[in-house]
């Protein structure tokens, strides 16, 4: 009895699009079995919403259906209560109170495995915290240290690669289409570059953003995420903030989306939950970006557990469609000399 | 220059020591008003907390009357206040206005200068040692202020005429403003208790005594929170504020300006661990606690007021349905946005002080 395997279930919604990878390494180099509830459908959606209270916001309402639907299924959920990894910036206030909110609302629950991630204090750093997590598992230290520096520097190196339903791999903004335009005058199908921007778990949950980064490619758009800017050049973008920003999981969307601002990309959709709080805030950073590029098309979608299909799609179209018309106005009347 | 300050409740008495005593003109803020609200709400990003909105409508009718420098707290999160004035600027610049904003927050690496620039702004070149003594004595107007609002609460169900208590306040408020030394302020608070003493039917009984708690803008501006306090007040109920000013600040007082015990804030630390370990910034895990707490004094129920869409509030709201069920004691909460309706509001209060009043027949609960 004493080998058998532990089961783990990490809920794959929220900050868990970032740092699954590391967890899932961490568990398996430890022997332990991680099970990862799916992709979100309608039965997760469900779950949450009848379980969270009205008010609480989308992502987390998904995050709850996540637990429930592992519930059964695993010894134990993971669900860190994730406070800051970067100083000066924390994560939401939901996200710091997750694991008591969970608590409280759910009952019947499977044992709940709760690290605090602060790296402002010694003992819960990433390095503690995990090896405190790892005595739930084996008793043998040495294993366990050395199996979090292995995953810990697997992450770091992979950090752009491993991250898991990711769209696309390529990190630049193509340049085809501006040297092939003129072949490419054919009604709809001119290619155009356009970013995303928005939390992780909402640009690669396809069942939240109700697919819209495999439509925009059907309708041949080069999709960018904020996921393919380099560090560096957000840490340099948010500069131009008056006061930076204390959220880690907004710093990133404000500073790529400054970035694409700055590369004047064609197009820049926001996505944002409803009822998101850093979202209220950031949105509002970007938009008054947008007035200082007019040359970059923005719009921003709210997605809530009603958003109709028919209501994205027609969004979507209206929005490429002025992106083309311009581009092909440019091309026929504004041609460079 | 000419200053202005947001609106928060009666906190607002001390604008003059703070900068028409440094030399300053002061701008008086109209009262919150519907027309405060309607500038606020149109002006400001959809999803965010009213408070940002109130505060920017405050701001755009100041600008219009006047004021180039516009005072405003800060902070380093998580909760959205600490980038408000960060958003407030950016929506009053893009409206055309010229003035400039001047933040007051806890020094971090990235705004010493500015906090500098701008301590040395409202000191106006008068000495530092005067800055002090005009800091302590706002210190104690607000002191003395919250005391009053403290003991009105308590007045309010037991005074022998309607809004006598409420006279009373206001009449000392114009006082506290324009008083220039302590003793003053002492007589102030001499006269405005003995009055108060007049008013007050002592045997009065079957007073249901709740906890007010949540959100601190919205549970210190009376325009936001419908007067909520003096509608319990009429309903004869006691309310017992759990935010409050001085507690706000405390933090602010470790730099060991003021002297003062963090013993409270331990305590509400404490009676919410068991549901909330870890603080979710604003004021989420200080309402938990302060619910135990009420538990514990033998309150009647507590009522939770929240900003729609406030992040930390909704957190605590959350772990407040667990702390009703587990300590059986009854909670309201009581959600505030641009729309919302007096009646509906009404119903709900009044339902809830009836359902109290039942348990308290019943017996499930005496104190």
């Amino acid at each position: 009895m004493e080998n058998k395997k532990k089961k783990i279930g990490i809920p794959y919604a929220l900050y868990f699009y970032e740092y699954y990878p590391l967890w899932k390494d961490f568990f398996n180099r430890l022997g332990a079995d991680v099970i990862l509830s799916g992709p979100t459908n309608k039965k997760i959606l469900d779950l949450g919403i009848r379980s969270a209270l009205s008010e609480v916001c989308l992502p987390v309402k998904i995050f709850y259906g996540h637990v429930l639907s592992l519930s059964e299924r695993v010894d134990y959920i993971l669900i860190p209560r994730m406070v800051c990894v970067d100083k000066g910036a924390f994560f939401c206030p939901k996200i710091i109170g997750l694991p008591d909110m969970v608590k409280s609302s759910l009952d019947y629950l499977c044992p709940q495995i709760c690290p605090v991630i602060d790296v402002r204090q010694p003992y819960s750093t990433w390095k503690n915290s995990l090896l405190q997590v790892g005595q739930l598992i084996t008793d043998n230290s040495i294993e366990i240290s050395q199996a979090f520096s292995v995953s810990w520097e697997n992450f770091q190196r992979n950090y752009f690669k491993n991250i898991l339903f990711s769209n696309n791999s390529s990190g630049k903004i193509s340049q085809k289409n501006v040297q092939n335009r003129k072949k490419t005058i054919k009604g709809n199908e001119i290619p155009v570059n356009i970013a995303v921007l928005g939390h992780d778990y909402l640009i690669d949950d396809s069942y939240i953003n109700l697919d819209l980064i495999n439509k925009l490619k059907k309708m041949n758009v080069n999709v960018l995420t904020p996921d393919m800017v380099h560090p560096g050049i957000i840490k340099k973008q948010l500069k131009k903030l008056y006061k930076p920003i204390f959220w880690s999981l907004s710093r990133k969307v404000v500073g790529a989306g400054f970035y694409y601002f700055e590369k004047k990309i064609e197009g820049i959709i926001h996505l944002t939950s409803f009822e998101c709080g850093e979202d209220s805030m950031v949105g509002e950073l970007i938009h008054h970006q947008s007035q200082k590029h007019p040359g970059v098309a923005y719009t921003e979608f709210v997605f809530d557990e009603h958003t109709g299909e028919a209501g994205i799609n027609t969004r979507i179209e209206a929005f490429l469609d002025m992106i083309r018309r311009k581009k092909r106005y440019e091309i026929s009347f504004a041609s460079p000399r | 220059m000419k200053l202005a300050l947001p609106r928060l409740g009666n906190i607002y008495v001390v604008g003059e020591t703070l900068i028409t005593d440094m030399g300053h003109e002061l701008i008086e803020t109209p009262l919150n008003s519907k027309k405060t609200m309607d500038l606020g709400v149109k002006y400001s990003p959809e999803y965010c907390c009213l408070p940002l909105k109130i505060a920017l409508g405050n701001f755009i009718e100041v600008l219009d009357i006047g004021a180039e420098g516009l005072i405003m707290a800060g902070g380093w999160g998580p909760c959205r206040f600490g980038y408000y004035a960060q958003v407030q600027r950016d929506v009053l610049l893009d409206m055309g206005y010229d003035f400039q904003m001047i933040i007051m927050e806890l020094p971090r690496s990235s705004n010493i200068k500015m906090l500098w620039d701008n301590i040395n702004l409202l000191r106006n070149r008068k000495r530092w040692s005067y800055m002090l003594k005009k800091f302590k004595f706002a210190w104690q107007q607000i002191l003395l202020t919250e005391e009053l609002e403290n003991k009105v609460l308590q007045v309010r169900p037991r005074e022998k005429e309607k809004g006598g208590a409420s006279r009373i306040l206001l009449e000392s408020l114009k006082k506290i403003k324009y008083a220039k030394d302590i003793e003053s302020l002492v007589q102030i608070r001499k006269d405005a208790l003995r009055k108060f003493e007049e008013i007050t039917i002592f045997n009065k009984k079957n007073i249901i005594k709740v906890a007010l708690v949540g959100e601190f803008y919205v549970s210190l501006e009376p325009f936001v929170n419908h007067h909520l306090e003096e509608k319990l007040g009429y309903l004869g109920v006691e309310v017992v504020r759990k935010n409050s000013v001085k507690a706000w600040m405390e933090p602010i007082m470790r730099l060991n300006i003021f002297k003062e015990s963090f013993k409270e804030e331990k305590d509400i630390e404490q009676a919410a661990y068991k549901y909330l370990s870890h603080s979710v910034g604003g004021e989420g895990q200080t309402t938990v606690g302060n619910v135990v707490l009420a538990h514990q004094e033998e309150l009647d129920g507590a009522i939770q007021v929240v900003p729609f869409t406030c992040m930390p509030e909704i957190v605590a709201e959350t772990i407040l349905k667990k702390v009703s069920e587990d300590l059986d004691f009854p909670t309201l909460t009581l959600t505030y946005d641009e729309q919302t309706g007096e009646e509906g509001l009404n119903t709900r209060i009044e339902a809830f002080i009836d359902l109290l009043r039942m348990r308290r027949r019943k017996g499930v609960k005496v104190s």
